[in-house]
């Protein structure tokens, strides 16, 4: 009886290890890999994606787990598009299955480029530039757009009841093209627009928003720019204080980092956002990518982090498809890409012929008492916006 | 059109003052060792940074990180000596090698310890508006910064002109082999050239971390915009530091004011070519420019 229990264990452990065996030799781990700028002046925003990246990586060895694995491969551009093409034709050499981030138009530009040369899936959320989908490259991918953005500002200025509005921005491609899009709309509904282009060294913005206090005077001031521009804008105008109603921004500025750094000069300023902060979420995704994010780095996730992590989840999602159908290994991962439609934590993603995501829209937030209001859409808002009122 | 001419004047002038604090430490290193140190702009940044730690984990106003900024930058500054007067080949390349290369391992430090976010001072006496004439607007940070960069600069002057050390520097400067012929020890003024150096980047750190933003990026471009300014002036001229800053800020302010914000650099850089065709030597320039 002993022995025959001893059998009966021994034939048991043996059928466990090969079913286990057999688990393991099923699983195969993807390398992808990141090409971002994680030092020069974009390492702020590459770093801001590289954990939205990480964080996806995280949640999708344990949604597929036993099944596949997933690994990234990340190399800094250092904010130089001779090094992000540098650096793509490093991963591809390395046999990364497809590339995920980039960050700057004009970086992302030549590295994708570089991607498409070596027949590999580029999939992006920092560039908007237009030209970008125009080139019609078959692997080039992203998830949202000027449009997107362009629509927001306008949208909020026109809730506004604006009648003139000075747009200041930065002259890089993004931005350039951002600015001259709401330029155009906004003439064509009538209100009047001032243009002020800067360039990335600007550090004194007094006499630039002088000219915008005595010679536009505008309603609303709306700036396309970064971080830093933002800040060199904003205290300028708190030290003249022309007579506006709101300051608008896009990217970058309804952020809890913001709010943080500058409380002085946050207050009633407006930006893209798709989340209010303190962080609201409910669908059941949203609430395990805010834990996952702040398991890995101890912080509430940020819009670098949410727009990385749905980049490189649906990239994840279309690999393991298309390794189910055989196609991976055969050029089949941008079809893939292609038929994706999902609802994800920026909203619904479908891809048209030039990899560009039609559906984006972004929301508007208000930085009120150190929290982001979102303010526009009124669908999306959870609050109201305060209007008219700037920061000083 | 008066209110925007003399506003941009304004702004130019004290953003000419911000250039000048951070150049003049470049060119004193330059009239005393004929090195350009490239890592300059990060010593400068270095300062900030410290400036910022204290006042973010100690709340201690940046004013009072003065010192100990003082103590971090001058070591590094004397680190950055050490390692350079160990280059006896062809100094003038090899010191340019190297200090860009100290620069670079600056930058990615600073990256390493306090992440890439921007950072400036939560002080909102600094950020407060100072109006002159109900025509002249600007913060506090930057008229003071203005005013205690005149000051330092016009006591490099003065110790330049006035004291032993000073006259040494000069001697040095002009002439090593006679300099050391008359009791001048290289080594020890050489050194001492750096601390004076440390002690300008430190100040201008502080006054970067008040008036402007810091970010791990913004070394380099100090150092570029320093060494214009110093080439402007005439290679190691204390004076020609103070009115080639000065230009380069008010001709940038002036094409914000009637051209674009977008030109600003470019007409910067015209104005220094312009003046480096008139005078191949700066401003300034010549065999003995340290004092002038």
């Amino acid at each position: 009886m002993t022995r025959t229990i001893a059998n009966l264990v021994t034939v048991s452990a043996l059928a466990l290890s090969v079913a286990l065996g057999a688990g393991a030799a099923q699983a195969k781990e993807f390398l992808l890999g990141s090409e971002l700028p994680l030092t020069g002046s974009l390492a702020r925003v590459g770093q801001g994606m590289h954990e939205g990246i990480a964080v996806a990586i995280d949640m999708a060895n344990k949604s597929y787990a036993g099944k596949h694995s997933f690994k990234v491969q990340t190399i800094d551009d250092e904010t130089s598009p001779a090094k992000g093409v540098a650096a793509v034709e490093k991963l591809a050499g390395d046999g990364v299955v497809a590339i995920t981030g980039g960050y700057g138009s004009n970086i992302i530009g030549p590295a994708s480029e570089a991607a498409q040369k070596a027949g590999l899936v580029y999939i992006t959320s920092g560039g908007v530039s237009p030209e970008l989908t125009q080139r019609g490259y078959p692997t080039f991918f992203r998830i949202n757009n000027t449009d997107g953005y362009a629509l927001a500002m306008i949208g909020l200025i026109q809730e506004m009841g604006a009648k003139k509005v000075s747009i200041v921005y930065l002259n890089k491609d993004a931005t350039s093209s951002l600015a001259k899009q709401v330029n155009t709309a906004l003439t064509a509904k009538g209100v009047t627009v001032g243009m002020h282009e800067f360039d990335g060294s600007t550090s004194d913005f007094k006499p630039l928003m002088n000219k915008v206090k005595l010679q536009d005077r505008p309603d609303v001031i709306a700036m396309v720019g970064y971080e830093n521009d933002y800040v060199g804008i904003l205290r300028a105008s708190k030290v003249l204080k022309p007579q506006v109603k709101a300051m608008v921004g896009v990217w970058s500025l309804a952020t809890a980092q913001m709010a943080k750094e500058f409380p002085d000069l946050m207050e009633n300023v407006y930006g893209t956002s798709m989340l209010p902060y303190p962080v609201e979420f409910t669908q059941p995704e949203a609430v395990e990518f805010a834990a996952t994010y702040k398991k890995l780095f101890n912080k509430d996730p940020d819009y670098l982090g949410q727009f990385g992590y749905v980049q490189t989840r649906l990239l994840i999602d279309a690999v393991v498809r298309a390794d189910e159908a055989g196609t991976l290994g055969k050029g089949g991962l941008p079809d893939e890409l292609r038929k994706t439609d999902a609802n994800t934590l920026i909203g619904r993603v479908t891809f048209d012929k030039n990899g560009d995501n039609l559906n984006f829209t972004h929301r508007m937030g208000q930085h009120q008492g150190g929290k982001v209001v979102l303010v526009w859409p009124q669908d999306a808002a959870n609050g109201k916006m305060n209007f008219p009122a700037v920061p000083w | 059109m008066l209110e925007l001419t003399l506003q941009a004047l304004f702004s130019g002038l004290l953003a000419g003052g911000y250039y000048a604090t951070v150049a003049v430490g470049l060119a004193l290193v330059f009239g005393t060792m004929r090195v350009i140190n490239l890592a300059h702009g990060e010593l400068v940044l270095l300062a900030a940074y410290v400036a910022y730690a204290a006042e973010t984990n100690y709340g201690v106003n940046p004013v009072m990180a003065i010192p100990v900024a003082l103590v971090i930058v001058g070591t590094a500054s004397a680190i950055v000596y050490a390692l350079l007067s160990r280059i006896h080949q062809d100094r003038e390349i090899n010191s340019l090698i190297l200090t860009f290369g100290l620069g670079i391992i600056l930058t990615n430090a600073i990256l390493s310890i306090w992440a890439a976010d921007i950072h400036s001072t939560s002080d909102p006496w600094f950020q407060d508006s100072m109006v002159i004439a109900d025509t002249l607007f600007a913060m506090n940070a930057e008229v003071a910064a203005f005013v205690g960069g005149l000051v330092l600069m016009a006591g490099v002057w003065w110790w330049l002109n006035h004291s032993w050390q000073g006259r040494a520097v000069r001697a040095l400067s002009s002439n090593r082999a006679a300099a050391t012929l008359m009791g001048v020890n290289p080594r020890k003024i050489e050194i001492l050239s750096f601390l004076i150096a440390a002690l300008l980047a430190t100040f201008a750190g502080f006054a970067i971390y008040t008036g402007k933003t810091v970010f791990p990026a913004l070394g380099h471009v100090l150092t570029v915009k320093a060494f214009i300014i110093t080439v402007l002036a005439g290679m190691g001229s204390i004076p020609g530091v103070l009115i080639g800053a000065i230009m380069i800020g008010v001709i940038e302010s002036l094409t914000v004011t009637y051209l674009s914000a977008s030109l600003q650099e470019l007409a910067g850089m015209i104005l220094f070519l312009v003046v480096l065709f008139v005078s191949p030597s700066g401003l300034f320039g010549g065999g003995r420019a340290l004092a002038r």
